[in-house]
């Protein structure tokens, strides 16, 4: 009997296992838009992501896991993707920069960007997350007053593969 | 090591974000002869985009034909989708690039009017 007993304790007892738990870094690229951008109206003629002009400008962040793997490139815009009807000319201007990094690393990123026409490219070579602003201004016409009604425009956010 | 920690927890508590990976793809024989394929991963934390743009180029962004289910696909939020993108054998050498684009819906509900892009780069 005290042997049944001693049988059925040691079926039902609980037994030590090892778990494994699995993880994987893998080399990627995350986009995110951090801040919506807004225009500032601080002239009839003049629309303007700068605060200083009323405006917000539009920020975008980049996480890379591993260094130098990505470049991010950021094309500012150079049309309306939604205004009233425009029936003169808009001058386009902008400057991508460098708002905020999460490595002393980074601070470098904008000595050695590249811009060429609306586009500006950062190597991303150190680990992390960098939050670039870009701001944008459009110039309707000779000074002429933009028309009333609702403007938008997209910035691109570009992660490449190096 | 930390750094790494703390950067993937960081990523982890992302809601507003675009991922496509692996960032380098390799090719493979698939069914068909004369024709390679990849597996992508696009995960879309962008509560304002739903559909999704794929491309593919050669070195000098010049775009290479492709094949996939759906070239613009529709992708939820946080859903996370595998995409085959299939290419001709004797595209090998010039494909470069696999991007994948949010599409922003004009005078849609997007606050941000950010398009993200990520590319992959076959070596």
């Amino acid at each position: 009997m005290k042997k049944l007993v001693i049988l059925l304790f040691c079926a039902f007892s609980a037994q030590a296992e090892e778990m494994e738990v699995v993880g994987n870094v893998e080399s990627k690229c995350i986009v995110t838009p951090d801040t919506a951008g807004v225009y500032g109206n601080p002239t009839p003629d003049v629309l303007s992501t700068d605060p200083t002009d009323g405006g917000v400008d539009p920020v975008v962040r980049f996480d890379v896991i591993q260094a130098s793997m990505y470049k991010a490139r950021i094309l500012y815009p150079t049309s309306f993707s939604e205004s009233p009807a425009l029936n003169d000319v808009v001058a386009w201007t902008g400057d991508v920069a460098t708002s905020q990094v999460s490595d002393t690393g980074m601070s470098g990123y904008d000595a050695a960007k590249v811009e060429f026409d609306n586009v500006t490219e950062f190597s991303l070579t150190v680990a992390g997350s960098t939050w670039f602003k870009t701001e944008t201004q459009a110039d309707y016409g000779y000074g002429k007053a933009f028309p009333g009604g609702v403007y938008r425009a997209v910035v691109s956010a570009e992660c490449i593969a190096i | 090591m930390y750094r790494y920690l703390i950067l993937l927890l960081m990523m982890s508590g992302h809601a507003n974000a675009h991922e496509f990976t692996p960032t380098y793809p390799k090719l493979k024989n698939s069914y068909v002869e004369g024709v390679l394929y990849t597996t992508m991963t696009l995960f879309n934390k962008r509560p304002d985009v739903e559909y999704y743009q794929f491309n593919v180029f050669d070195k000098d962004w010049n775009k290479v034909p492709f094949a996939m289910q759906d070239k613009t696909m529709r992708i939820k939020h946080l859903e996370k989708k595998k995409i085959d993108v299939y290419i001709r054998e004797k595209d090998r050498k010039e494909v470069k690039y696999i991007c994948s684009k949010s599409k922003l819906v004009v005078g849609g509900s997007s606050k941000t009017s950010i398009s993200s892009r990520i590319c992959s780069k076959i070596k």
